[in-house]
């Protein structure tokens, strides 16, 4: 083996690590050239547009809001869809079982067992719509734009509630607290299903109520378990609050359409906006890490919750 | 058949092997025991190239395979390798794990591959399973169509890294079962194994291998029985009970 | 060889339900009675109207084409560049790692809005000037803007399928490739016929509901006034209470429009099922993001 190609081979991890930094700087030159060139980047109208600023700390509050509105939402919805709904066949079976032990050990009237049927069906026909009423709210959030959703609220609030259709803010929060109410409620179903059943067994073995076993045992494997996919889709959310601009609701985008009706050559502006949003979603997504890391336990994989289709932010991985 | 010289491997700054040297003849079944980190497992990836020594130089069959010049392919197809967690791979049949290698490296014409697979897995015992994936078959099974899917590269020699150890005690009867035959019939090996039973049936030497050194080196007797180093001896008293 | 979990966890549960025909016929009926039941009785309006459809019709049918045309410009697009950042990221080699990171990081950071607007004001400057003058001269400038837009909003969906594959390479075994080569096979033998069959069919199913987000996501474009199907049904609404329809002839329009969005994103997530179920391997189950 001659010399260099052994210097090369001790070395490489230098070289390549070179290579790669003046791969990206160059290209952020060479993009930055093709948008700025020779015009130069003028610092005196980022420092005179200070308002933007303002406005990424008002989409933060916007999202903080509809973030937590959607998180009751979504749990109960989510909760709503653990319910275990028992097919008509099986219904009918236990019916039958239970008709037969009365025949053979008549107990009780035969008025208080009709009424026990109507009851029971009654029961178990509310859970059954209650749960498909949840499953179709999800679907239907998951599988529709929120550009649409958001075109939608305000439509609504124009036609039926037009004293308030200038209230933007309220509409938007309203708008986005529904749509992240429906992938929330997909976070905390997967949350709560994944606890081992055996966990509430061993609860219950060693004397826990039903409740108490959701407090103390099932509710803390839960919320470790979703805390890292909550945080993502409160990112997610955060990102799409952007959309409520369609509301004439205070923003980035908004404020460009006000002072530069999207028209002017104003690459500093976007520039800002870049810097903002990325400097706030990176420092979310390490929250995120750190978050994992705080909360694991061994055996106890975070990984393990499957999050089905379309979940927003299922989408922004480690 | 292989001879390794003097070879040295640096892991960062973790000396791996110190110096290794020994030879194995032709026809001969060597038998690598020695505490976990003492660098079995990397002897035998220097001998097919999966790492690169140092220093120091590997001869197959009379070729000397680390220098430039040698395709690495071409040395891994001289010589077979079984791993302790059998790396079948994960989206084909048995039968297309063994035929991957005959049709891919070698270019065989695809029905003579299968043939050939058939025969092989109809060997380890397998015949029937030849359709299944791999998470469809018990432990001992998938290390058969390991054994077979190497086998099918017609190696002049063949390594066993801890063929056994990741499998249930039930299973471990079958691979060694298969190994052994394949000793009888004339194959050259290297084993890495804590199987005592097999060492003393089956090896023809013992080598005990320690911190990247081999310590002793001698027939099952002599290592079990009477050993005369005293690492070796406290080793083997470990794993006799 | 399996160790032993401090907490046991029951399997994952198959949080996506079989699609048996009860449930399909569970779905069907309940957006039947949604779309013209419930909706029409609470927002006054029909859509089974001959008078509504003569003047949405012609609307719906543009933007649909719109709608498609993006859908087929933007997915192949982030198939590819998602599938190539997704292998640099796992190399080895830095050049290629580092700048795949700096991409997915930064398209993920962004909002698709925010590209979208930043591509149609900006993007022109980005293509170098033979190109523009070769192949995009017959354009007019607006479509080249739109058009620019959109390989933005394939650009952002293919820092997330980065991620997937991503993923999927990393859930295949090291000890894969190292039998591969053991055998004999070259590098680039093991990666095409054991790595990369695997992480395909490992990556497919999340891949699936990244589709289903681009469609979505596509709709973004109305706000830079793509010719797609929100942009032409807010059109519409301009016209629609000189037609003679009432105002909550509104709804009818945006029923349509999220019905039509609900149908593209469920086929294509129920189509990469299936072909997720037709490639199924034992011991090969999808990773989870």
């Amino acid at each position: 083996m001659t010399n260099w190609r052994k210097f090369l081979r001790d070395r490489w991890r230098y070289f390549d690590a070179a290579l790669a930094l003046a791969v990206i700087i160059g290209s952020l030159v060479y993009i930055y050239d093709l948008l700025v060139g020779n015009r130069g980047l003028d610092v005196a109208y980022i420092t005179r547009n200070y308002p933007l600023y303002l406005h990424a700390v008002f989409n933060v509050y916007a999202t903080t809001i509809a973030f937590v509105v959607g998180m009751a939402l979504g749990f109960s919805v989510g909760w709503l869809r653990t319910a275990r709904t028992v097919s008509v066949a099986k219904f009918a079976a236990s019916m039958r079982v239970e008709k037969r032990e009365r025949q053979e050990a008549p107990s009780g009237s035969e008025v208080t067992r009709r009424l026990l049927v109507v009851l029971s069906l009654l029961w178990y026909g509310t859970k059954y719509v209650v749960r498909r009423i949840g499953d179709g709210f999800v679907e239907i959030i998951r599988g529709t734009p929120l550009y649409v959703q958001i075109l939608f609220a305000s439509s609504f609030f124009i036609v039926f509630l037009p004293q308030y259709a200038s209230e933007g803010i309220l509409i938007g929060i309203i708008a986005l607290a529904i749509n992240t109410g429906g992938y929330q409620a997909e976070i905390f179903r997967a949350g709560l299903q994944t606890v081992h059943s055996g966990q509430v067994e061993a609860a219950r073995a060693i004397g826990f109520s039903r409740l108490k076993a959701m407090r103390y045992v099932i509710l803390p494997q839960a919320l470790r378990l979703i805390i890292p996919p909550l945080t993502n889709e409160y990112i997610g959310l955060f990102k799409a609050s952007t959309l409520l601009f369609v509301l004439g609701v205070q923003g980035e985008i908004s404020y460009i359409a006000q002072h530069e009706g999207f028209a002017g050559d104003v690459f500093e502006i976007f520039a800002i906006v870049t810097v903002i949003f990325l400097a706030i979603t990176v420092t979310l997504s390490f929250v995120v890490q750190a978050l994992e890391r705080r909360f694991r336990i061994p055996g106890l994989g975070i990984e393990q919750v499957k999050l089905p289709r379309g979940v927003r932010l299922a989408r922004v991985g480690g | 058949m292989i001879r390794v010289e003097d070879i040295q491997k640096h892991f960062g700054a973790l000396h791996v092997l110190r110096g290794i040297t020994f030879d194995v003849q032709k026809a001969e079944a060597i038998v690598i025991i020695g505490p976990s980190g003492s660098g079995k497992s990397t002897l035998l990836r220097c001998i097919n190239l999966l790492v690169e020594p140092d220093s120091g130089k590997v001869f197959i069959d009379g070729v000397h395979v680390n220098r430039h010049g040698i395709r690495h392919e071409w040395v891994r197809q001289q010589v077979g390798m079984v791993f302790q967690s059998f790396n079948l791979f994960t989206h084909l049949t048995a039968i297309e794990n063994v035929t991957l290698g005959l049709t891919r490296v070698k270019g065989i014409p695809h029905d003579q591959a299968i043939e050939k697979a058939r025969k092989l897995l109809a060997r380890v015992g397998l015949a029937a399973k030849e359709n299944a994936y791999p998470a469809e078959l018990s432990g001992g099974q998938q290390q058969r169509v390991a054994i077979a899917r190497a086998l099918a590269m017609d190696p002049k020699a063949m390594l066993f890294d801890e063929p056994t150890s990741a499998l249930d005690p039930e299973y471990i009867r079958e691979v060694l079962d298969v190994m052994a035959a394949l000793a009888r019939e004339g194959m050259t090996m290297i084993v890495v194994t804590h199987e005592m039973g097999f060492a003393s049936n089956v090896a023809s030497r013992i080598l005990f291998m320690d911190a990247g050194k081999i310590i002793e080196e001698g027939t099952a007797e002599d290592i079990f029985q009477n050993p005369k180093e005293d690492r070796t001896r406290s080793f083997v008293s470990k794993i006799l009970r | 060889m399996e160790t032993a979990a401090a907490f046991p966890l029951r399997a994952p549960p198959k949080l996506v339900t079989r699609l048996t025909i009860v449930h399909l016929v569970e779905m069907i009926l309940g957006g039947i009675l949604m779309v013209f039941v419930v909706l029409p009785s609470i927002f006054r309006f029909s859509l089974v109207s001959a008078s509504f459809w003569q003047i949405y019709g012609r609307f719906y049918v543009t933007g649909l084409f719109g709608t498609f045309f993006y859908v087929a410009l933007t997915l192949p697009l982030s198939v590819v560049l998602g599938f190539l950042m997704g292998w640099a990221r796992v190399s080895r080699i830095r050049v290629f790692s580092w700048p795949a990171s700096l991409y997915v990081n930064v398209f993920r950071g962004l909002p698709p809005l925010i590209l979208v607007i930043f591509a149609s004001l900006f993007g022109t400057n980005l293509v170098p000037q033979p190109i523009m003058d070769r192949f995009l001269s017959g354009f007019r400038r607006g479509d080249i803007a739109v058009g620019l837009a959109a390989i933005a909003i394939a650009m952002h969906s293919s820092a997330y399928q980065a991620e997937i594959f991503r993923a999927g390479f990393q859930s295949v075994p090291k000890g894969q490739q190292e039998a591969a080569q053991a055998l004999g096979l070259r590098p680039w033998q093991g990666m095409m016929h054991v790595i990369l069959p695997q992480t395909f069919r490992l990556s497919l199913p999340p891949l699936g509901n990244e589709f289903a987000v681009l469609i979505k996501d596509t709709s973004i474009l109305a706000a830079i006034s793509g010719t797609e199907l929100v942009a032409k049904s807010r059109d519409l609404l301009g016209i629609l209470p000189a037609s003679g329809f009432p105002i909550v002839w509104i709804f009818a329009v945006w029923t349509v429009v999220a019905l039509t969005y609900f149908v593209l994103t469920y086929s294509v997530t129920r189509g990469l099922r299936l072909l997720e179920r037709k490639f199924h391997t034992p011991g090969l189950e999808s990773i989870s993001l």
